[in-house]
């Protein structure tokens, strides 16, 4: 097994609400490896932009704050850096791509100006290398004719062309790990499959790691090595994609996989879970999903349900696989 | 991958650190020479040029690149002002008084020179009886007094050519404007996006002094400061430009507090981005149409004050301000009319000029005006 290059143990990040605490991350634990694609999923508002913000220390703050755990980049506790120290560590170490390219590049700026920010920054770098290593990175996301590309606003491009941007844009800083927060959310399906060949490929050409957020299942079908299920600020479930996907053992995977349409049957209407996603001021005792779980037994509401670990490197926070050693 | 870590060298760009030395040590020597004016030797300029000399050096370190940088937000709205009739007569009008504050002098006589043989002298064009005590004859005697293309818009009870004393009045205006709302804007522009970008305690500190600020009376203060120090020119533009920054506070703050929330602030800051930078190139640039605006039309504000200030007798003494001239005028208002007049017309013109300018410029940066 490769090395975990970030290692993120109990992390809780609480958003301190006037109407109580808001406990979006509650008490994850989880390992990025070398070069790998990790996914994280889940619903929305289920704590996976938080878990990635609270890596880089972006969490807004009053009302967040991260209350405990550690993430060790490397050697480094990144939530007992220095300001200064995390800076020098976000977009050089670990970047970031932001789910709606649009308004995550400033519109005053031509797009070459926004990537080449980051370059500039090496002393050893002129105005001539720069621009240089600016068509480079958008060469290197696949944007057509880079030359001119840098001279435009973002207005001027398509969503796709914006994403791809955002993308050279994270990488401007050469950084080890990419955090990309649902970025094709906000583009089409055919832009979709383009965006994803670019992060598989990064991921072969540069050796990155990726920590790729999503709420869609299918596109972790075609990226992801291994993969975590986020349900109400916690994980429920970890595994490697392909048995995950053919094999899922806590009940909530198994409905989320159920409500992924199947083109190749004619079904009625589609499968859904029943009932909400919980509210995390207030959230249910024991199971965080045991008031939707139809395998719901009655210790699943007592009982917070400890890691299982049910095969080689696959985790499941649930009963039910407690119970053949009772 | 740990030396990559640990590396402590300051993340700012060489190009930055080459003009911030520049620009440091431009600073430093103007302050070493104004000190040594002070106190070792006789002023070699006076007050009102180094502080002309610290904004130029801060405008050319600052303001440039950020105009730059948002050159095509600036070019956009450049061409949706122009639409506007009104605005384009006024910024012509603008820098025709610019032209006329620069070279003018050039043309003009001494503005000071006093002549007792032409007083009273009538513009071109214009003739008035006066009535003239001879003292060899006993008598009085009418005479009729015409305007002389010498003076073609006549002479005060000194003597002294009006046209002299409105040019040099023009550059004296205009100094005040631009540079007490220089000051002005700086400060309200840096105040107001650092209370919003920074937040919590820093915002709720920076604004209750903006508060503070705002109700003192700032023309009280004016007086107060001026019966104290005495009249000079450069002490009235460095007051105005330390209390009229409030209004700018407030609005940048408003419009930066939406700016803060957008998602290519965050993306910045997940670059590695410092709240400076963010201040200074995300944030700024992105309500610098705000800014030309509350300037344009803060400016006409500043130029009636200084006039006001002169009117009431508390200007410079040793600078033919406009409002000066229109003091020394209103008292013989029935006999030499135009004294007062002409710094009157020019007064209503530059601050009609300036408004007109300024509002359509807020049109032209209004996204929801369509013109």
């Amino acid at each position: 097994m490769t090395e975990a290059i970030l290692r993120i143990r109990n992390l809780r990040t609480y958003f301190f609400t006037r109407r109580g605490i808001v406990k979006a991350v509650d008490g994850i634990d989880f390992d990025l490896r070398k070069s790998e694609c990790l996914c994280l999923v889940g619903e929305s508002g289920c704590g996976k932009t938080v878990t990635a913000l609270s890596i880089l220390n972006l969490v807004d703050s009053p009302p967040g704050r991260v209350v405990s755990g550690e993430i060790y980049y490397d050697s480094l506790n990144l939530l007992k850096c220095p300001p200064d120290q995390i800076r020098r560590i976000r977009g050089k170490e670990i970047a970031m791509v932001f789910q709606d390219a649009q308004s995550a590049l400033n519109p005053v700026f031509t797009i070459g100006d926004q990537i080449a920010e980051q370059v500039k920054l090496r002393p050893e770098v002129n105005q001539r290398e720069a621009k240089e290593q600016v068509i480079n990175l958008l060469k290197e996301v696949g944007m057509p004719i880079p030359e001119k590309m840098i001279g435009y606003y973002p207005h001027q491009l398509s969503g796709g062309m914006r994403q791809r941007a955002m993308i050279a844009m994270s990488l401007s800083g050469d950084p080890q790990i990419l955090i990309a927060d649902e970025p094709t959310t906000a583009v089409d399906v055919t832009v979709k499959g383009q965006i994803l060949d670019i992060f598989s490929q990064l991921k072969s050409t540069r050796q990155m790691s990726l920590l790729f957020i999503t709420h869609e299942l299918g596109i972790v079908s075609e990226i992801g090595d291994r993969i975590m299920v986020m349900y109400g600020g916690k994980i429920v479930e970890t595994a490697t994609v392909s048995e995950l996907l053919n094999n899922p053992k806590h009940p909530y995977t198994i409905s989320l996989i159920k409500c992924l349409p199947d083109i190749t049957q004619v079904m009625g209407r589609l499968e859904s879970i029943p009932g909400t996603v919980p509210s995390l001021i207030n959230p249910p005792s024991g199971c965080l999903f045991h008031p939707r779980c139809d395998k719901a037994m009655a210790v699943c509401s007592k009982e917070e349900p400890p890691p299982f670990i049910v095969a080689e490197g696959r985790t499941v926070f649930c009963h039910l696989y407690s119970r053949p050693e009772r | 991958m740990t030396n990559r870590l640990k590396s402590t060298r300051s993340i700012t760009r060489k190009v930055d650190r080459v003009k911030n030395l520049a620009f440091i040590i431009a600073m430093v020597l103007l302050v070493t020479t104004l000190l040594l004016d002070i106190f070792v030797i006789e002023m070699i300029f006076d007050l009102l040029t180094y502080l002309y000399i610290a904004l130029g050096l801060l405008f050319v370190r600052y303001g440039i690149p950020l105009l730059y940088a948002s050159r095509r937000l600036i070019q956009y709205y450049w061409q949706r002002a122009i639409k506007n009739k009104l605005a384009v007569g006024g910024l012509v009008f603008i820098l025709l008084l610019i032209l006329l504050a620069f070279i003018g002098p050039l043309f003009t006589v001494d503005p000071t020179a006093v002549n007792f043989d032409e007083k009273n002298l009538p513009p071109l064009g214009f003739t008035i009886e006066e009535s003239v005590y001879k003292i060899e004859t006993k008598q009085f005697i009418t005479s009729r007094i015409t305007g002389t293309s010498e003076h073609p818009l006549g002479t005060d009870d000194k003597g002294r050519d009006l046209l002299a004393m409105i040019v040099s009045g023009t550059r004296v205006s205009l100094q005040v404007g631009l540079f007490a709302t220089g000051i002005a804007i700086i400060l309200g522009t840096l105040i107001g996006v650092s209370a919003a970008y920074l937040g919590g305690k820093t915002d709720n500190i920076l604004m209750r002094f903006t508060d503070i600020m705002m109700t003192f009376p700032f023309f009280l203060l004016l007086v107060f400061i001026v019966f104290i120090f005495g009249p000079n020119l450069a002490l009235i533009v460095i007051v105005i430009g330390l209390t009229g920054w409030t209004g700018t506070a407030r609005l940048i703050r408003s419009e930066s507090l939406s700016l803060r929330t957008r998602e290519f602030v965050m993306a910045s800051k997940a670059l590695g981005a410092s709240d400076r930078r963010i201040i200074l190139s995300h944030l700024i640039p992105n309500v610098i149409s705000l800014i030309i605006v509350i300037a344009t039309l803060s400016i006409p504000g500043v130029i009636l004050a200084e006039a006001a200030l002169s009117f009431i007798g508390l200007g410079d003494p040793s600078v033919a301000s406009w409002g000066m001239i229109l003091k020394a005028g209103q008292q013989n208002l029935d006999t030499t009319w135009w004294v007062a007049v002409a710094p009157g017309i020019m007064l209503f013109l530059t601050v009609l000029a300036f408004n007109f300018l300024g509002d359509g410029l807020r049109d032209a940066f209004d996204p929801r005006s369509n013109i």
